[in-house]
């Protein structure tokens, strides 16, 4: 890998790239362009751009918006991924860490219950788990936090130990010997050297929750609550057929977000990304 | 620093404990449902819960149940289950604690199905005001089921254009002579300015059940007549050669190529017919609110024909009338909330604000003693129905209801658009027809 | 250490474990219990023995299905690895603007299966209608709809497990190779590729239970049709359950028997991989 070798070609290959990145950002772009006409010509002429006959302004928007209700959607959304995700970092990370460093049979058998959650496909048990959780009275967005953190647990849990293994004791025994308990070694000494791995267990999950479609929709009661992917499914055929500019719209609206968020912490996402996938 | 930590920590057990508690009292109290319900918000008032199946009256609906809970205090939620979907819907929501109070089953196969969820509402006030029991769906004494709404659908046509073309409705009298009409406008589509006889008969889910259900119909109806009966275990599919005819006449003489009938909507029928692309719509009464909210065409310029499709003494068929909205009671739902469902179903067909929202803004013809004069709909496909009737056409019955199955309908679908797009042969269309009835009515 | 962490183990496992119990290992033992039953909801089930898995199989969409989840899994596998990898290793090559083109390339897999779905439906409707086709008018078409969408969503994740894979092989191996005049061709397979074999492992096995696993894009994209030709198990068993009454049981037998597959395939799949790498 000597330097002089990575210039070799560049510009060539740059430009190749350059195409390959607008034709990847495109459907986006098409889908933006789009949320701007009139829904007669969304369908017919989807590569067109709005002109004085197609274009209807924020019309698209405002019909999107009072449809899905998206505020509500989206304030929905923001308060499960944000609440699930901190549950899950903090109570999974002091489970992972108390397994871990008291390895018995009962631990052992929790780590590989842990491991074996994660390859088990959802609609084994979407039925019984959104019964369960409307039997619990789960169905509100505080409740369905508490089964993200059930079904989430798996992932979590086995990339907290695999951090965690790679501590060396010493420091906590020392900090033992000091005269703190389980609980001040575990918030003053373990909780800041994970911190790469909170970052990118935190990243994962919430991909994961703010993403997911089916468990919310079996578990919430949908006369109060919709999420985003929801509320985006229920545009399909909910007012009798699809009206493709409201989906324009909020399609938009949906993807605002993720790059804002991706924007603001591309650097951690990617570093989070690589960490999860290596000890996955 | 130190302490800082310690309280926090603590504070965060405590915070777990506490979630983890509610945790179990949650599992302590639902395993006793019934002395559990006094714990809920509202408490002994009840609430309504409405799953609707109308999504094209979605807003309506919310609306209305709004002005009820301003008046009353009672609430109600209105849900609207996605086209397609409300079979799945009722399932899922109906397993739930809040599960719906008024939900919709479409007749008897519907009602085989949720029989032992159906309140029977043979005391109810709101049973008492129907006008006659043959609006009820029974089963013995018990009913089951009300209807609130009674629709037609046929051929929705476009007057204007129809007369462009050198045609008024009366000549158009039986499968041959609707044939000869759509063929020649197809031909002249150009000089017409329009893109096809027909709107695109759309395979979508929000448009299938224009073909697979209601256009179905017409062949079992013509069956179940000609061998006198109501049901059968086992049909013979008589009349599939005229589904074919009527179903090749949707698809040539249409605004589209049939291979891109897959993924038309139903709003792209509409939207070709309310902009004058098409002078036929397959569709119902229910569709003349999206028709006058595109404000392009007139009351008097549309009208609506029935639907020929070649069968003996065709001439005399009228339009078809029926009923796929029946309401039930959920009986499982507390006692509370199930008078509080009754109560807003009266109300709903007999006071003012009632009437007022189901017969002119939902547009709905209801067979409630209530609705007369003022609250009968101002609806042209309406008028159009009544006329067939006052000029001595039977109209045909909703034969659809006694189909086996979802399934069963969406194998017929599948089939028509393979068929179609000519991916598949009528072969198998026969098949689902004919076999799948068997084989689901047995399931 | 041992003794005091006991003392605190309510703190540090409970609301991990209450959680866990509920969301996954409950649904889970009762999932598999009710695909043994008749039942419309968790508390009536009546035993019916292998009833339902007789049905299972005399499902004929439920064998399509499985094909066509198998057919797309392992297109999709291939696809999605071999461009990463491409892609990987260009980018590792110093080309300018790489940091513009890896945020690029990863951005789509932020956002969710539903908002995907029916981006890539309008686009895919767009180009069809041009051949006076759409989209569900062949399984053909969904078939490779989904795969370029899955492609378009994956192929940046992976490539990041990759490139952090390239970039820790160690640079006097290459010089090594060089040395002993190896073609190009020659050190990608004698050194790149068997180098970065855990990276390879990874992505495949993530690929694949991705591709099995696959939901929310099938139900957006095309929902299964035409003649619930493109319907993956996922979504068969979705509408097996909550479309058609009398066949819950079904349904939760079918799930057990994705579950099996799932499992199997990941143990499988890692023991080829993990032995492959120690040859190395």
């Amino acid at each position: 890998m000597t330097s002089e070798k990575k210039q070799k070609g560049g510009w060539g290959l740059t430009i190749f790239l350059s195409l390959f990145s607008v034709l990847y950002v495109l459907p986006i772009v098409i889908v933006f362009t789009n949320s701007f006409k009139k829904k007669a010509f969304i369908n017919r002429y989807p590569f067109t751009l709005p002109d004085s006959k197609s274009f209807v302004g924020f019309e698209n928007y405002i019909e999107g918006i009072r449809k899905t209700d998206f505020f509500n959607a989206f304030g929905t959304s923001l308060f499960i991924t944000v609440g699930s995700v901190a549950l899950i970092l903090v109570c999974t990370s002091m489970c992972a860490w108390y397994i871990t460093r008291r390895s018995n049979r009962f631990t052992r058998s929790v780590y590989m219950l842990c491991v074996f959650s994660m390859v088990v496909p959802f609609q084994m048990v979407m039925f019984t788990l959104s019964k369960i959780a409307d039997m619990l009275r789960l169905d509100n967005p505080l409740g369905i936090i508490f089964v993200y953190l059930g079904f989430g647990a798996g992932l979590a849990v086995f990339m907290f130990c695999g951090f965690v293994k790679s501590i060396p004791l010493e420091i906590e025994e020392a900090a033992m010997i000091d005269g703190c308990n389980p609980l001040q070694i575990f918030f003053k000494v373990v909780f800041p050297v994970m911190k790469p791995t909170y970052i990118s267990v935190g990243i994962l999950e919430t991909m994961w929750i703010w993403n997911d479609y089916l468990l919310p929709y079996l578990v919430l009661d949908l006369k109060k609550y919709k999420t985003i992917p929801i509320a985006i499914q229920y545009l399909k055929g909910g007012y009798g057929s699809i009206d493709w500019g409201a989906m324009m719209a909020m399609l938009v609206l949906a993807i605002i977000p993720i790059i804002v968020f991706y924007m603001a912490c591309q650097k951690h996402i990617i570093k989070g990304v690589v960490a999860g996938a290596v000890k996955g | 620093m130190k302490r800082m930590n310690k309280v926090l920590a603590l504070a965060l057990a405590a915070v777990m404990t506490a979630s983890a508690l509610a945790g179990c009292g949650g599992a302590a109290s639902s395993s006793t449902p019934a002395a559990s319900s006094g714990s809920t918000s509202t408490g002994a008032k009840g609430q309504v819960y409405y799953l609707n199946f109308k999504p094209e009256q979605a807003d309506q609906w919310t609306a209305l149940a709004k002005k009820y809970t301003e008046q009353t205090g009672v609430p109600v939620n209105v849900v609207t289950a996605a086209s397609g979907t409300y079979e799945q819907t009722l399932k899922s929501e109906i397993a739930k604690t809040e599960a719906p109070t008024l939900f919709q089953v479409n007749g008897p196969v519907g009602l085989a199905a949720w029989k032992d969820y159906c309140y029977d509402l043979s005391g109810t006030d709101v049973y008492k005001e129907l006008k006659s029991d043959d609006f009820a769906l029974k089963d013995g004494n018990a009913v089951y089921g009300i209807a609130y709404v009674i629709e037609t659908y046929g051929i929705i046509y476009n007057k204007t254009l129809l007369e462009k073309a050198g045609y008024t409705a009366a000549d158009i009298t039986n499968f041959a002579s609707l044939k000869k009409v759509a063929d020649d406008i197809q031909a002249r589509k150009a000089e017409l300015g329009i893109k096809g006889a027909f709107a695109s008969a759309g395979m979508d889910s929000s448009s299938d059940w224009r073909f697979k259900t209601h256009l179905a119909n017409l062949p079992i109806y013509y069956e179940y007549q000609k061998d006198g009966i109501g049901d059968t275990e086992a049909i013979k599919g008589t009349y599939l050669d005229n589904y074919k005819n009527i179903w090749d006449l949707y698809i040539t003489d249409s605004t589209c190529a049939p291979s891109l009938l897959s993924s038309k909507t139903g709003d792209d029928a509409l939207s070709e017919f309310v902009l004058g692309e098409a002078v036929f719509y397959q569709n119902g009464t229910w569709a003349y609110g999206d028709i006058q909210k595109a404000d392009t065409l007139k009351d008097d310029e549309i009208g609506m024909l029935p639907i020929y499709i070649g069968a003996e003494g065709e001439e005399n068929q009228g339009l078809c009338t029926g009923s796929e909205n029946y309401w039930c009671v959920n009986k499982n739902a507390k006692p509370e909330d199930i008078q509080a469902t009754l109560d807003f179903m009266k109300w709903c067909v007999t006071s003012e604000e009632g009437k007022t929202a189901l017969s002119s803004e939902m547009g709905f013809v209801c067979p409630f003693k209530g609705f007369t004069g003022e609250f009968l709909p101002s609806n042209p496909l309406i008028a159009a129905a009544d006329q067939y009737i006052a000029d001595g056409k039977t109209s045909v019955l909703w034969c659809f209801t006694t189909m086996p199955s979802e399934e069963w309908k969406n194998g017929v679908g599948n089939a028509l658009l393979e068929y179609a797009q000519g991916t598949g042969d009528w072969s198998a269309v026969t098949k689902a027809f004919v076999d799948g009835w068997a084989t689901e009515k047995k399931a | 250490m041992e003794r005091s962490l006991r003392k605190y183990s309510p703190i540090f496992i409970l609301p991990t474990m209450l959680a866990f119990f509920v969301g996954f290992i409950l649904p889970f033992i009762m999932g598999i219990y009710l695909s043994f039953c008749e039942f419309t909801t968790v508390t009536d089930g009546k035993f019916v023995g292998l009833k339902n898995y007789i049905k299972v199989f005399q499902d004929a969409t439920f064998l399509h299905s499985l094909w066509f989840t198998v057919l797309f899994t392992i297109v999709s596998v291939i696809a999605i690895n071999v461009l990463a990898f491409a892609v990987a290793m260009l980018m590792t090559k110093g080309i300018r603007g790489t940091n513009v083109f890896r945020t690029v390339f990863f951005m789509p897999n932020l956002i969710g299966g539903i908002v995907l779905g029916y981006i890539w439906q309008l686009i895919f409707n767009g180009i069809l209608q041009y051949f006076s086709r759409t989209l569900t008018y062949s399984s053909k078409y969904g078939f490779w709809g989904l795969v370029i969408l899955i492609c378009w969503q994956q192929i940046g994740y992976m490539m990041i497990i990759y490139i952090a894979g390239l970039q820790s092989i160690p640079g006097d191996l290459y010089e090594a190779a060089e040395i002993d005049g190896c073609t190009k061709r020659q050190t990608l397979f004698k050194i790149t590729i068997p180098m970065s074999m855990p990276s390879i492992t990874i992505c495949t096995f993530l690929t694949l239970t991705n591709g099995f696993k696959l939901f929310d894009q099938n139900l957006a994209l095309t929902a299964g049709q035409p003649s619930n030709k493109t319907e993956m198990l996922a979504l068969n068993i979705f509408s097996t359950f909550y479309s058609r009454v009398g066949w819950e049981g079904v349904g939760q037998a079918k799930a057990v028997i994705f579950f099996i597959i799932v499992v199997a395939i990941a143990l499988i799949q890692l023991r080829l991989t993990r032995s492959k790498e120690v040859q190395q």
